[in-house]
């Protein structure tokens, strides 16, 4: 590789920090007793989460494990492919996922569980433009246009339990729920499409886990007839023996008794909803979903009047006790999350939310009246959503 | 013992998240993952003394400075931040430095305290 005085010195740099680091807590790992399984994970996990933050370009490297391009590559074909036939191509991440597991033959039943979710919000990322699945039989994942995924982590009573969130363009919460069996759960409340993706559960010596289904029927408003509610793309991930199922129909489950059983009784009572469809009973189902939701990113979608009155007592109090001007109370009720900020206007620049930072280490700090010189060192920046390192920073200022 | 100051960066909350993950599914404890982010901190720190050439001028207008615990946080606006390649803009910029100085021995995110003597005659 060329390495010209253009080049980003940044990837090399991190990359080489990372591997620093792993090889460096190899023997901690191995002292605790964790399994190298667990080291190698780590580094997946920090070097997916760089790669997600965009902050880092050509992060990727060719020297990298052709695993991880691999599967890189073979998830954005899943989404041209999606966004091209709007049909099943998205199964290929989590069938890339289930053969990368039944290759390492993880030990421990949760790290499958946990790729599925390092995965998952790059599908769900990915999937901007993919409508509805025209094909009853289709296995896919439709997410309705503009879904921005925001997804929160929040652990659950159980260990192996996550939530995600995602809010869609229109500002509704998507509730995309991991089970403590691993099965996970999109619900979309007032959309058409129940979604579900199923990873059948391991029978495991500790027993076995029944499914926990939640459904939340809301069938279409308009016709579509031809459109299951409900698309079940059952993964089924089964570590002993090498099998790799994935059944586009809802009806088609693979053989494993009980479980399946009560996923088609719930499907067969899906189908029979929808087959009934009228507008009535959706939006009645649709309002029994709200209770099971819960909203964490704050209630901003709906009308805010009562948090209007609350916001102007407590801003009035604010102002008494800063002596602000009283310019700011007219924009108490339109912008209550943003007035109490201090003079600054503008919270999204350049498109980016980012706070630039930079963290580093000064050699002299300088001031002569209100003239300022920074001798800076050993510095790494965070500009405009993108990552840069300097040796040395020199810097005016008028203060 | 290195500055725990590279923590809060793209690579250094990358590195947190994931530890955190796996402290989630109980796979590492949180005294392994603590070992790793010293690891983390030693390698950062000497990877930027050692591997990086490079200098940076920068010009805006201060907005605020903070002295405290050998510690300066500035902010500015309207920096313009010059490589000798390029030229980034930004409208504010938050700026943390620790002492290049002295190696550090408590790390920037401790809380000292300082003793101070009380002369009561």
């Amino acid at each position: 590789m060329a390495s010209s005085a253009n080049s980003n010195p940044v990837p090399k740099l991190y990359r080489s920090v990372i591997e620093d680091v792993i090889n460096e807590v190899r023997e901690l790992f191995l002292d605790e007793g964790v399994d190298e399984q667990v080291l190698m994970e780590l580094k997946t996990l920090w070097e997916n989460k760089l790669m997600q933050s965009k902050a880092v370009e050509g992060f990727h490297t060719e020297e990298q494990a052709a695993l991880q391009a691999a599967a890189h590559q073979q998830a954005q074909q899943a989404q041209q492919a999606t966004q091209q036939a709007q049909a099943q191509q998205v199964l290929l991440p989590p069938q890339q996922q289930v053969t990368s597991w039944q290759s390492t033959r993880p030990t421990v039943t949760s790290a499958p569980q946990q790729q599925v979710i390092v995965q998952d919000p790059k599908i769900l990322q990915h999937m901007s433009a993919t409508g509805m699945s025209a094909a009853a039989t289709a296995a896919t994942l439709a997410l309705p246009t503009g879904v921005s995924p925001y997804h929160q982590l929040i652990t659950s009573q159980g260990n192996l339990s996550q939530n995600c969130y995602i809010k869609t363009a229109d500002g509704q919460i998507l509730q995309f729920v991991r089970a403590a069996n691993g099965a996970q759960y999109i619900i979309q409340p007032q959309q058409q499409m129940v979604l579900q993706q199923q990873v059948l559960p391991q029978m495991q010596p500790g027993g076995v886990q029944a499914p926990v289904i939640q459904q939340v029927l809301a069938p279409l408003q308009g016709g579509h007839p031809q459109q299951t509610g409900v698309i079940i793309q059952p993964q089924q991930i089964v570590l002993t023996g090498n099998k790799v199922q994935q059944n586009a129909q809802v009806m088609q489950m693979p053989g494993q008794p009980g479980q399946v059983q009560q996923i088609q009784q719930q499907v067969q009572q899906v189908q029979q909803a929808q087959g009934g469809a009228a507008p009535g009973p959706p939006q009645q189902q649709a309002k029994q979903q709200p209770p099971m939701m819960l909203q964490v990113d704050g209630a901003g979608d709906t009308s805010s009047e009562d948090e209007d009155e609350e916001e102007e007592e407590y801003d009035e109090d604010e102002d008494e006790d800063k002596d602000k001007d009283g310019g700011e109370d007219g924009q108490v009720e339109e912008e209550p999350l943003n007035s109490e900020d201090d003079v600054s206007d503008e919270e999204d620049q350049e498109l980016f939310d980012t706070e630039n930072v930079v963290v580093c280490q000064y050699d002299k700090i300088h001031r002569s009246k209100n003239k300022w010189k920074f001798h800076l060192k050993d510095g790494i920046m965070n500009l405009n959503g993108r990552d840069y390192v300097f040796s040395k920073a020199i810097g005016d200022a008028e203060w | 013992m290195a500055y725990q100051l590279y923590r809060n960066t793209t690579l250094g909350n990358s590195l947190q998240e994931s530890l955190d993950e796996l402290i989630q599914t109980q796979q590492i404890t949180p005294q392994l993952a603590l070992q790793v982010l010293l690891q983390f901190d030693k390698a950062i720190n000497t990877a930027l003394a050692n591997r990086v050439r490079n200098r940076v001028n920068f010009k805006g207008s201060l907005n605020t400075y903070r002295f405290c615990d050998n510690v300066w946080t500035f902010v500015l606006n309207d920096v313009e931040f010059r490589e000798v390649t390029d030229l980034v803009k930004v409208d504010k910029v938050k700026i943390v430095a620790c002492d290049g100085k002295s190696s550090d021995y408590f790390s920037h995110s401790s809380l000292i305290i300082r003793p101070r003597l009380f002369l009561t005659q």
